[in-house]
């Protein structure tokens, strides 16, 4: 198993701020209660947040940013009975294809998949374990949309993870409409986190972020500007032997209003 | 018969033709079409051993280049005007094709007449199965070349012989050649355009760089000498119609320049600051002996292909903004534009009749953009990736002409960087508009009108935002055909056959299924047989509505 993944390492950093902020939260409004109500007043602002519901789950600025709802669609195939679930997530995990799209990928990620054989879903209707239609939709786009390259792949005849450097073409405007019923919505490239190496065990990450209409390269301390066609080095390789090991990872696509739409 | 050596499979369904490439596992040598099989015929490709780090700063480019008999002798007139206008038109297109940045194009004639002499030595030509015997060892005759960008180097194959190298390679050491035009009636020597990474430009005569034995332009006319006009990249450079050796070029910061060939461009070269780089404006040189003489300011970013429609009128260029432009060429006027639905475009190519542009890009689409209603008629869905060449095939015509002529009118191919071609057919009356909701979200947008609709054009000049998902009918592919190992780069019609080619400059030739069967049979009758077909199309050449 690769030690430092990029995508675990946002992950946790993302429900460790969740964690702080709901400790914050919490904090807040334990020395609220205990306050008077001329204090609370005072307190405003903060307090704001836990005033609702008592069993609510906070909303923090990471909810607000990343999260998003997805539906996962299931339909036994012997009462045709739908059974939706939703899911929350902060990003979205996406296999791979030698020579494709991100839109793709996400045309894939949304595709219908039979459950069967050893894989039957447990049917409440039926009681019983049945073939079944799966499909999972995004319900609520996120503000942000990161998108995860599933990489590091386990490959059983090794018996461990390799490193895929499929070349996977990312665009720097997306829309959803492959994995949403009903929306236009597009989104805008603003970062990308890169591997460099050819395998999971070991390499080195750097990252491309746009800042005021400029795309930085950062490497550990250095930091330099580059053109915006230079993005397009980190789709990777068409060949599986290549010397370009640098590999875009995860994707940050932010939504932007829509123009000129009535 | 070659076959490779250490690929079993390729040689065993390739036994019918020369196909000697080794590099291409898993692929079938042929797809099937309603119409019948495409088969490999054979392959064009560089030397082994090319500088890798060159790869991938440049993407393989190729144009097909006729050069005719040296005394310069008029080809037959075909009789009859319609006639005349139907080949012209068919290949004209492949010329519109030419002038685009697309990655391969058959350039044809000017002239209709000219244009029907083209069209006849690729057709003949392309069938035959002598290895370049046709042709004079010191090219003074005629003959069809490959013309096509790798690395630091442009080559030149042979296209009627089945040989896989390149007859000729021309080294640029400064900066890589990623654009290249062909004008076969062009009047004094020059006819070759080659656009560098650096933002030059050469012009040059194909024919002496054929005769001269060394890896160096020759005779080169050179523009923008060291990007003194204009720095950025050169993304596309095709010549003008019967424009008296104009020609444009389009470069990576959103402009095209009108240059004219020969002019040495002593004087002030210097255009005006661009003061909104979102508009589209014009500039013309303030000297009359300035080389370029004009500059358009086409759009914020790259400019990433052009394509001139066949009466060479309007030219079409799609760019970085996602946007598909129309220009009236002689106005110097954009006439309309509609956005991708997302993301970049990156080619286009115009309808043999003028009436329908083909437009791929970075949301792996094929949109169908129709002049006479100003609206995208069709997204075809089937690339797993960019769409990065189109056309339309102007030699095909619908097998059920006889009874239902309303129906069926366009086949056209696309190509992608998930290996694929597709091919496609255009069925107007079959293209179903989805339900459109009653309230708003009509995809037409019209500045100054809400109640802007699809049967209603919009003003001269006018932007159209992308279309909505659900209000354009798709279309899907006739043939989805994984044809090369790496990422394609575009594809071309000929009379004959398809090509494709690959970003790294492999070059595949499909023969069609009647030239596959029927390889023997005289090229003569192959060419008058077509000829009687075209007379379809003919009637539509030129009827623009605006
Ligand atoms: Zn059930």
């Amino acid at each position: 198993m690769h030690n430092i993944d990029a995508h675990e390492f946002l992950n946790f950093l993302l429900n460790e701020l969740v964690d702080i902020l709901e400790k914050e939260s919490q904090a807040a409004k334990g020395s609220s209660e205990t306050s008077s109500p001329s204090e609370k007043i005072a307190n405003g602002p903060r307090n704001l947040q836990v005033n609702g519901v008592q069993k609510e789950p906070l909303i923090t600025w990471v909810h607000k940013n990343f999260q998003g709802i997805l539906t996962n669609e299931t339909r036994c195939l012997r009462c045709e009975t739908v059974t939706a679930r939703d899911e929350t997530f902060f990003d979205l995990s996406l296999d791979i294809e030698q020579n494709s799209s991100i839109t793709s990928c996400l045309k894939n990620f949304s595709s219908t998949e039979t459950l069967n054989a050893e894989d039957k879903f447990f049917c409440d209707k039926c009681c019983s374990l049945q073939e079944a239609q799966k499909r999972m939709k995004i319900k609520k786009p996120p503000h942000i949309l990161v998108i995860h390259l599933k990489r590091f792949k386990y490959i059983e005849q090794l018996g461990r993870y390799k490193k895929l450097s499929y070349r996977v073409v990312f665009p720097l405007e997306l829309k959803l409409s492959n994995t949403m019923e009903d929306s236009d919505s597009e989104y805008s490239l603003f970062a990308v986190v890169v591997h460099v190496g050819s395998g999971p065990n070991h390499g080195h990450y750097v990252s491309l972020v746009k800042s005021h209409n400029h795309w930085l390269f950062f490497d550990d301390e250095n930091v330099e500007m580059i053109d915006e066609s230079a993005v397009q080095t980190f789709f990777g390789s068409s060949q599986e032997y290549s010397s370009n090991t640098d590999h875009g990872y995860i994707l940050f696509y932010e939504s932007i209003a829509s123009d000129n739409k009535s | 018969m070659i076959h490779s050596s250490g690929n079993g499979m390729m040689s065993s369904s390739a036994a019918s033709s020369s196909v000697g490439n080794s590099q291409s596992p898993g692929l079938k040598t042929y797809f099937k079409t309603p119409e019948g099989r495409y088969k490999l015929h054979f392959e064009k490709t560089h030397p082994a051993g090319l500088l890798h780090y060159a790869h991938g700063k440049a993407v393989t480019q190729v144009t097909l280049a006729q050069l005719k008999e040296k005394p310069a002798q008029l080809p037959p007139t075909p009789t009859g005007s319609s006639s005349a206008g139907g080949v012209r038109s068919a290949a004209a297109r492949l010329l519109g094709g030419g002038n685009g940045s697309r990655a391969l194009s058959f350039v044809g004639g000017n002239g209709a007449s000219k244009a029907v002499a083209g069209s006849s030595r690729i057709g003949s030509m392309g069938v035959s199965s002598s290895s370049g015997s046709a042709l004079c060892s010191n090219y003074d005759g005629k003959g069809t070349f490959l013309i096509f960008n790798v690395g630091d180097t442009v080559f030149i194959s042979d296209f009627n012989s089945q040989d896989k190298d390149p007859i000729k390679s021309i080294h640029f050491s400064n900066s890589n050649p990623v654009c290249h035009a062909f004008d076969a009636d062009a009047k004094d020597g020059h006819d070759l355009l080659i656009g560098l990474n650096s933002g030059d430009v050469y012009s040059v005569s194909l024919r002496q760089q054929l005769q001269d034995v060394g890896k160096k332009l020759v005779g080169a006319q050179h523009y923008n000498r060291d990007g003194s006009v204009n720095s950025s990249r050169c993304t596309s450079v095709a010549w003008v119609l019967e424009g008296d050796g104009a020609f444009v070029v389009t470069h990576a910061d959103g402009n095209l320049y009108v240059y004219e060939k020969g002019k040495d461009g002593t004087g002030d070269s210097s255009f005006p600051v661009i003061k909104d780089q979102t508009q589209f404006s014009v500039a013309h040189a303030r000297s009359s002996k300035s080389n370029p003489v004009s500059r358009w300011h086409i759009c914020q970013g790259s400019i990433n292909s052009i394509s001139f429609s066949a009466d060479g009128a309007y030219i079409a260029t799609v760019g970085r903004d996602g946007y598909l432009r129309v220009f009236d060429y002689s106005k110097e006027q954009l006439i309309c534009g509609v956005k991708s639905y997302y993301g970049a475009l990156l080619c286009c190519a115009w309808s043999m009749d003028g009436k329908y542009i083909l437009t791929g890009g970075e949301d792996d689409l094929v949109q169908v953009w129709s002049m006479d209603e100003r609206k995208v008629v069709a997204w075809g869905e089937g690339h797993n990736s960019w769409v990065s060449g189109v056309s339309f095939d102007p030699f095909w015509s619908s097998p059920t002409s006889e009874g239902d002529v309303e129906s069926v009118m366009y086949r056209f191919g696309s190509v992608g960087q998930d290996t694929q071609l597709l091919l496609w057919d255009l069925v107007m009356d079959e293209l179903v508009v989805p339900l459109r909701r009653p309230s708003g979200g009509s995809p037409t947008f019209s500045t100054g009108s809400q109640s802007a609709h699809w049967d209603t054009l919009t003003p001269v000049g006018t932007l159209q935002p992308a279309p909505s998902m659900r209000d354009v009918p798709k279309l899907s592919p006739l043939v989805a055909h994984r044809v090369h190992n790496e990422p394609l780069s575009d594809l071309i019609f000929t009379q004959e056959s398809v090509l494709t080619a690959c970003r790294e400059g492999h070059i595949k030739i499909w023969m069609r299924p009647a030239h596959c069967e029927n390889q023997s049979s005289s090229s003569e009758n192959v060419l008058s047989n077509s000829l009687k077909e075209k007379p379809l199309l003919s009637s539509k050449v030129g009827s623009y509505k605006q």
